[in-house]
Order: C-alpha cells, then structure tokens, then sequence
C-alpha cells in the first residue's frame, strides 16, 4: 500500500463519523478554533481536540503551530481527492441500478423474448 | 438508494428491485443481461465485449463505451467467490478494488441488492485525475449531509 493510498484510506476511516464530518462541513464555511468547533456539540474541549487529531492526520485538516487560537483550516486537495472518488463510484452505481431496474422490469414483462427487444 | 461510508475505506450502495433472487443474480454474471445496464447513463457495454468466468479466479472483463464520442473504458476484475444467488465478489488487479455484492430475498419477488466497495483504488489519487476533477465543496457538503 502507498503513503498516497494510506492517505486516502485513513481520510475515508476519517469520515465515518459523523462527528467529524459536522466538523469537517463546518470547516467547509470557513476556518474555526477549537472552542467555536466545540460549540454546537454536548462535548468537552479534549473530546473535540480527539477528532480534530484525527483530521489532521489524514491532512484533512491544519492549524497553525504557533497563533494563539490555534484556528483550524480545512485543505480542500485532501476532501477533493476523497469526494471525488465518492461522488464518480455512488454515480456509477446508482445509473447502474436504474438501468437494471428498467432491465428487470422489461423482462419480467415479456419473459419470453427478454433479448430480442434491445 | 441509500449509500454511506460504513469502515475505514468501504463505500455501500443499496437498491432494492421487483425482482426474484436468481433472476437478479444471473442478470450480474450474465453478458446476456449485463450489456443491458453495466454502463452508467450514456455509456454501452457491448455484449461481445463481456467476458465472465463466474468462479474463483475467473475473468470479469468489459468494455464500456462513451455513446457521444466512442470513447473506451475497458475494466478488468479477477471473481474471489461466487455464491449463487446470494454473494459475489471481485477484485480489480489494476487498482486493488474489492467490490462485493449481496444479494438479499426480501420476499414477494423483492431482492434487495448491496454493493460493497473497499479498498479506494488508486487512478483517483494522481494529480493529473485530481487536476480533472473541479473543486466541488458544496456539493461534497450537500453529500455529507445525505450520510448523517
């Protein structure tokens, strides 16, 4: 497995909580500090600090070493990557499953000349 | 149609059809049926372009087809296991791909059908593919919100 592909992969592992992706969608408007991101949530600061490790380990996410807020930002390359793949795969899939709906559909009505009308 | 990203990498997408068991089991394995809807939206598959070998290390291959400007898009997969009427498995060498697909009889002639996809493969992580793609954060919003 490539560093790139671990990469990817632990953005996906990211994304499966949902947590993290209110965070990430927040992110998404704009960059935000720990407190602001703790704020919709029933969760303490090191509870919200846990997720934002995990983002910014897959690179979903950076902050600044060294403002005192520590803002969070989110780095649009790492979600395009992830989102791309997403959206083109549930894109293929759901084109597939009507065109086979439609398929079983004109079989079943006419079962026995189910090629010959394509 | 619901899809949501369930493990680590592993993307499920869910459909349920009027349809019996076996009859939707064979229309995935078999060229006959498979030319009729392997292709997304404005894509053909000809039939003498599928080659499928269901078992263990057999062939899946196919050659999809752009309807607008002829353009080529072949796959190749490698089956893992096949289960009639209830499981199907395959792998893509090229990417690493594992796409598996249950089948489930919900009765009355309905067959929900889920496809498992892990493994993220890798054409997607080059930065010329993702120089192709446009930065689209409201619409991978608009996403997120669909999976919570």
């Amino acid at each position: 497995m490539t560093v790139v592909q671990e990469q990817l992969d632990s953005t996906f592992a990211a994304l499966a909580d949902p947590t993290r992706r209110a965070i990430v969608a927040r992110l998404a408007r704009g960059d935000a500090t720990v407190n602001e991101l703790a704020a919709p949530f029933a969760m303490t600061l090191p509870g919200v600090s846990k997720h934002l490790k995990v983002l910014e380990r897959c690179g979903l996410i950076s902050r600044t070493r060294h403002a005192q807020f520590r803002p969070c930002h989110l780095e649009r390359a790492a979600l395009d990557s992830a989102a791309s793949w997403i959206e083109e795969s549930r894109r293929v899939w759901t084109e597939r499953f009507d065109k086979l709906d439609e398929h079983l559909r004109d079989l079943q009505a006419k079962p026995s000349q189910d090629e010959a009308t394509q | 149609m619901s899809d949501s990203t369930s493990a680590a990498d592993e993307l499920v997408y869910t459909r349920v059809f009027d349809a019996p068991r076996e009859l939707v089991f064979r229309c995935m394995v078999e060229p006959e049926h498979l030319t009729h809807f392997w292709g997304p939206a404005g894509v053909s598959t000809p039939i003498e372009t599928i080659k499928v070998d269901p078992r263990p290390g057999g062939r899946f291959e196919t050659v999809m087809v752009n309807d607008a400007d002829g353009s080529q898009y072949p796959t190749r997969a490698v089956f893992v296991e096949i289960a009639e009427p209830e499981r199907l498995v395959w792998t893509e060498p090229d990417s690493g791909l594992i796409t598996t697909s249950t089948f489930r009889d919900l009765g009355g002639s309905r067959t929900e059908v889920s496809i498992h996809q892990a493994n993220v493969p890798a054409p997607y992580r080059t930065p010329e593919a993702q120089a192709g793609f446009a930065t689209s954060l409201d619409r991978f919003a608009a996403y997120l919100a669909t999976l919570s």
